[in-house]
């Protein structure tokens, strides 16, 4: 897939709208990927489903989404603009993952991005992409179904995020990571402040858990890799590309830059390799992990 | 999240009580709250009084709402905020267009140049009429049990819309989109400030998004000019599933 700069849109953040993912498009993203589409409709968590600390969130949305049949008209409206449209999927078996994915294809999606990380619903997510054997018979399976490239987001939530990568060895790229399982508590109210208790925590807070996982999948495997998780600025996207990132996901930034935020760092990326003389992102890829 | 003391209660109608709190924050009108009852939800809420002592004026629609307005002095709330693009304060003379709670976000920009104008479904439902300068109000009620029978475009009808500086409104979308539509051929100033589903208010969701805009980063206020190009305005919206449906 042909990209015009690495920022891409990261899964839930402004992608449940087709005339929003066309707007994050037209102002500058180079792909998006959809909110995570599921088999049937489902209404997610009640609010509150997102608090915020500081520059970090934690967010229960609780996948909430239209199901498949619904989701349709959503990519042909964000393919107005002709840049590539990432479909996002989550299921709970390698049969389920596979039907949404030619879903997904037969809708326009330009490439698939299999959620196996999400922290906080119950039989998705995370607890299927903790398990190494049905990570790799959902991607396998997906594979050999659609003939758009396959991507394979991932859960820090692990004990070795490399043995969960190795499992996925068959997808065409890893999104590495997906937010951190936490709990904040408010202590005047005295109950978590999610409705669900649990979230996913997002934003800065989580970028050098995003970049260790990066480094490591890269030195261990020759996959490759889009960096997500508290990207804000140039200096976090270079940071990841140096981790080994081809490209990078952006998603929780937009609560305080706003949409901007991919045109802003597109042009900052540029400046800093004049300032350091290099002549194209690939000199930059891998290039801060030690050998 | 904030929290304060309740510290007073006002009964506006059946269905709509003021609550005021002491907050240290400087709020500009046609802003909002994410307001939390815990245990039950978490609803967006403009912020009708905002002086030293703040104040939300909620109507009960239905559970969060409902848990808020049993709030009693002394209890505490909990809220996030402010968030929002406030309406642009005009000097000169102004119309405030308000629907049924629509006429909490307009109460701050009440003052001795403004006319109001309020639209309600029932004489019980009117709210902040004694506010305005005697003269300086109109009412209009679906029933006809006080004021003009008819909605919101019966009492503009005889009004000359262009001797205003500014026409501020706020109501349910369907009332909105008339609005916009018999304003449009005007050519006046106005800012509509709209209310759809809000589940973070932090402009991460999409679930509050019109044609890619955000109500709860970009607006909830528009100018006439920005609300000519979103064709999902009056028409299409997300469902708390994210389901696109008709707006009414
Ligand atoms: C910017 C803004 C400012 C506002 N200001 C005011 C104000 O000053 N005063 C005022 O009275 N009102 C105001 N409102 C409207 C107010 O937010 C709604 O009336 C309120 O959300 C009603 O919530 P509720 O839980 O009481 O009622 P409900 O109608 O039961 O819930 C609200 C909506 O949330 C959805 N929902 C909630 N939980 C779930 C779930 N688990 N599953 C499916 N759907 C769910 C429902 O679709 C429903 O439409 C404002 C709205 C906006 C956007
Ligand atoms: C509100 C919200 C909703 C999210 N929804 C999804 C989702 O549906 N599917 C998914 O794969 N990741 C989802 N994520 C995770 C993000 O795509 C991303 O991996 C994570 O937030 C880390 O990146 P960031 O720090 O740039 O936000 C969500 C994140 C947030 C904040
Ligand atoms: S309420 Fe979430 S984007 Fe506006």
């Amino acid at each position: 897939m042909q990209l015009e700069s690495p920022l891409i849109l990261a899964s839930g953040i402004l992608d449940e709208n087709g005339y929003t993912m066309r707007r994050i498009l037209e102002e500058g993203a180079a792909a998006v990927v959809t909110k995570s589409i599921g088999s049937t409709e489902r209404p997610g968590f009640t609010p509150p489903v997102v608090a915020e600390l500081g520059e970090n969130l934690l967010n229960a949305i609780g996948l909430s989404n239209p199901g498949i049949e619904h989701f349709a008209d959503e990519i042909s409206i964000a393919k107005g603009i002709r840049k590539p449209v990432i479909g996002s999927i989550f299921g709970a078996s390698a049969e389920e993952f596979s039907t949404l994915a030619s879903k997904m294809e037969s809708y326009g999606a330009d490439a698939i991005e299999l959620n196996l990380s999400c922290p906080h619903v119950k039989g998705f997510g995370s607890e299927v992409g903790s398990d190494p054997d049905l990570v790799e018979e959902i991607v396998t399976e997906v594979k050999a179904k659609v003939s758009v490239p396959v991507f394979a987001k991932l859960t820090p939530n692990v004990t070795d995020i490399v043995k969960i990568a190795k499992a996925a060895e068959k997808a065409d790229a890893l999104v590495l990571i997906n937010t951190v399982k936490a709990i904040h508590i408010d202590i005047y109210a005295r109950r978590p402040t999610l409705s669900n208790a649990y979230g996913g925590l997002s934003g800065p807070a989580i970028k050098p858990i995003g970049v260790r996982a990066v480094y490591d999948v890269y030195r261990e495997t020759s996959k490759e890799i889009i960096g997500c998780g508290g990207i804000s600025n140039f200096e976090d996207v270079i940071e990841y590309m140096m981790a080994g990132a081809r490209a990078v996901e952006v998603g929780t930034a937009l609560k305080t830059a706003g949409r901007a935020i991919f045109d802003n760092i597109k042009t900052d990326i540029i400046r800093f390799m004049e300032a350091e003389g290099l002549d194209g992102i690939q000199e930059i890829i891998g290039a801060g992990v030690k050998r | 999240m904030i929290h304060a003391d309740i510290i007073r209660k006002e009964k506006l109608s059946p269905t709509v009580s003021t609550l005021y709190f002491h907050w240290d924050a400087d709020v500009k009108p046609g802003q909002f709250v994410m307001v939390w009852a815990p245990g039950t939800g978490e609803i967006p809420m403009s912020l009708s009084h905002i002086g030293k002592e703040k104040a939300f004026t909620v109507k009960n629609y239905g559970p969060t709402s409902d848990m808020l307005i049993k709030l009693e002095p002394g209890q505490k709330v909990y809220f996030r905020g402010p968030y929002g693009r406030p309406f642009s304060v005009v000097k000169g003379k102004t119309l405030l267009i308000g629907g049924g709670s629509g006429m909490a976000s307009l109460h701050p920009l009440i003052n001795r140049n403004a006319f109001g104008l309020i639209a309600a479904r029932t004489r019980e439902e009117i709210l902040f009429m004694n506010e305005f300068e005697s003269g300086k109000v109109r009412v209009t009620t679906d029933d006809g049990s006080f004021g003009i029978k008819g909605n919101v475009l019966a009492g503009l009808k005889d009004l000359d819309v262009d001797a205003f500086d500014m026409i501020y409104a706020c109501g349910p979308e369907i009332m909105l989109y008339n609005l916009y539509k018999y304003l449009k051929e005007k050519k006046v100033n106005a800012e509509l400030s709209l209310e759809r589903l809000m589940k973070c208010g932090v402009g991460v969701c999409d679930s509050c998004s019109i044609n890619g805009f955000q109500l709860c980063r970009d607006g909830p206020t528009f100018t006439m000019d920005q609300l000519q190009y979103m064709n999902e305005f009056g028409t299409e919206k997300l469902t708390f599933s994210g389901t696109r449906v008709n707006v009414h």
